[in-house]
């Protein structure tokens, strides 16, 4: 007998009369408001810090440019338009390589979470594989692709891959018993369960595996960018560093860290979106 | 009304096999229920009910013996009997109604006629009103009502309930055993009940099988013959009852003495927390 209980909360039963509290978020975010300021505290600390820094000269200017300095090129970055390009060119490189692994690992991660055999005959070797940073295979991918565009998407696309194919495994895993039972009781296809039961219970843990996958696919790139590319932001800190210009290294910098939240961020609101049946957590 | 199934079970043996040895779970269980009949089945953890409940729904394959329906051996699950389980297992991303709509899934039906099926089944459990809420916004009470109407959306001939509401308070457990007897006599169909609660089998079963555990057995079938609406209170009742849970004291009743608190140093002392 399955042992899974969930506890039920004592609530009496209210009159059936009463409407369902189904709209209830609708109120004024005024508590996500005040979430998001706490939010700004720490960076503002810091960029405090950073300018008194600049001002007391604790670092000279040549190492540690002043926030406003940064902020200058930053602007001067954005009027050339070279950041434009550059984050437009590191842009399609993560989402070719973020489709190709996510898609890849998607795949591979609902092969080994349904079959068995599948799982016996590829899991050591995927573990194995996975094991690898993917900084690891970029002498031999140099060697076999190049350093063109092939080399990056191919190593996004790795960084990517890992995350996804496991969450998307453990998450088919997971799928709870009782509710493939519920499944069997009314006589569903496998084709009705698969779709009707199991892709939404491993629905929020593959999506998980996604939002990692992303989150890695954008340090991949900095990454195979710093190391090995004569555009896109990666190439912008390089080159500041060569020149010694490091408010050009710092906008970068910032830029790179905006970015990679911000697509966090969105794959985080579709997720509310897709996952509105669920309670919030806190 | 949906047709109400004859359920035969003729010695009925289940064993598993733990560590290489065959444990008896269930050992030689016959009971034949009638159409529309209302049996409760209790006895303590361990005694194999839930067991016999998974193989008449068909989640349990092995057995040796026999299960029929209307004469028919049990083969897997069908949409012939319906089953509400200890905890709801409603989807958690489905709404009321859809949840409901699962057991009409595969049930030959236009959508307009499985629409309609469906907003009965909710009116019958009393949750009009509630079709688009999602379960986390349901109280167990409530979520358990969807699962009943779950269960018996398909009108199955059997409808079997596996401690539906041992997850619960107590206020909404009697509330709603009260409207398991309502829904039972409206749909006029075959019941089933698994519980460990004496008072609950003797409240809705015509009769009550008890249990005894090691491998699981069948004790003693008590018959309840009380109208309905029952009175918990009344007198019939208590002996009943009485008379089920004396099945479940190792000692026979007249041995038993009341007993004497020793006198003791601070026996009388009232302690304050």
């Amino acid at each position: 007998m399955s042992t899974a209980t969930i506890s039920l909360p004592a609530v009496p039963e209210p009159a059936t009369s009463s409407t369902p509290a189904v709209h209830r978020n609708w109120r004024l975010p005024w508590r996500q408001l005040g979430r998001l300021l706490l939010a700004l505290p720490v960076p503002l600390a810091i960029l405090a810090f950073w300018q008194a820094a600049a001002v007391y000269e604790w670092v000279p200017a040549q190492i540690l440019p002043s926030p406003s300095a940064v902020a200058a090129t930053f602007v001067d970055l954005l009027r050339s338009g070279e950041l434009q390009s550059n984050l437009l060119i590191s842009f399609w490189r993560v989402l070719w390589g973020f489709l190709a692994g996510a898609g890849a690992g998607l795949l591979l991660g609902v092969g080994m979470g349904l079959s068995p055999l599948v799982k016996d005959y590829l899991y050591p070797s995927f573990k194995t594989f996975a094991q690898v940073p993917a900084l690891g295979w970029l002498p031999l991918l140099m060697m076999l692709v190049g350093i063109d565009e092939a080399l990056k998407i191919v190593l996004i696309a790795k960084a990517s891959l890992v995350p996804v194919t496991l969450n998307t495994y453990k998450g088919l895993q997971g799928v709870p018993t009782r509710y493939i039972e519920v499944a069997k009781v009314y006589g569903f296809s496998r084709w009705q369960l698969l779709r009707k039961v199991v892709l939404p219970a491993a629905f929020p843990p593959i999506w998980n595996g996604v939002r990692y996958g992303l989150t890695h696919a954008w340090l991949a790139l900095v990454a195979v960018e710093l190391l090995a590319s004569s555009e896109g932001l990666g190439f912008l800190i390089v080159y500041g560093r060569q020149l010694y210009q490091l408010d050009v290294v710092l906008a970068a910098v910032v830029v790179v860290g905006a970015v990679g939240l911000l697509l966090d961020l969105a794959l985080a609101q579709v997720e509310k979106y897709l996952l509105r049946w669920r309670r919030d957590a806190f | 009304m949906a047709h109400a199934g004859t359920l035969e079970i003729k010695n009925l043996n289940k064993q598993y096999t733990v560590k290489g040895e065959p444990l008896p779970v269930l050992e030689n269980i016959s009971l034949s229920i009638k159409p529309g009949e209302f049996v409760s089945i209790v006895g303590s953890s361990g005694c194999g009910k839930s067991t016999l409940l998974r193989l008449v729904i068909g989640l349990e394959q092995e057995y040796q013996g026999e299960i029929l329906l209307d004469g028919k051996r049990i083969v897997g699950t069908s949409l012939d009997r319906g089953i509400v389980f200890q905890e709801h297992r409603l989807f958690p991303w489905l709404t009321v109604e859809q949840n409901v709509g699962v057991g009409l899934l595969n049930a030959d039906l236009s959508p307009a006629q499985k629409k309609k099926t469906v907003d009965e089944h909710i009116a019958l459990v009393g949750l009009k009103g509630f079709e688009t809420a999602y379960p986390y916004q349901l109280s167990g009470g409530m979520s358990q009502r969807v699962a009943i109407a779950r269960a018996l959306v398909n009108r199955p001939e059997v409808l079997l309930l596996d401690e539906p509401f041992g997850a619960l308070d107590a206020l909404t457990r009697s509330h709603l055993q009260q409207e398991l007897q309502r829904i039972w006599e409206a749909e006029g169909i075959t019941a089933i009940l698994v519980t460990h609660d004496v008072e609950e089998a003797v409240y809705l079963g015509d009769r009550v099988v008890v249990m005894q555990p090691r491998p699981g057995r069948i004790k003693r079938i008590v018959d309840v013959p009380l109208p309905r609406s029952r009175d918990r209170g009344s007198y019939a009742f208590s002996q009943i009852k009485d008379d089920v849970l004396s099945e479940f004291s190792d000692t026979p009743h007249s041995d038993v003495k009341l007993v004497t608190p020793q006198e003791s140093l601070g026996a009388n002392w009232q302690f304050a927390w």
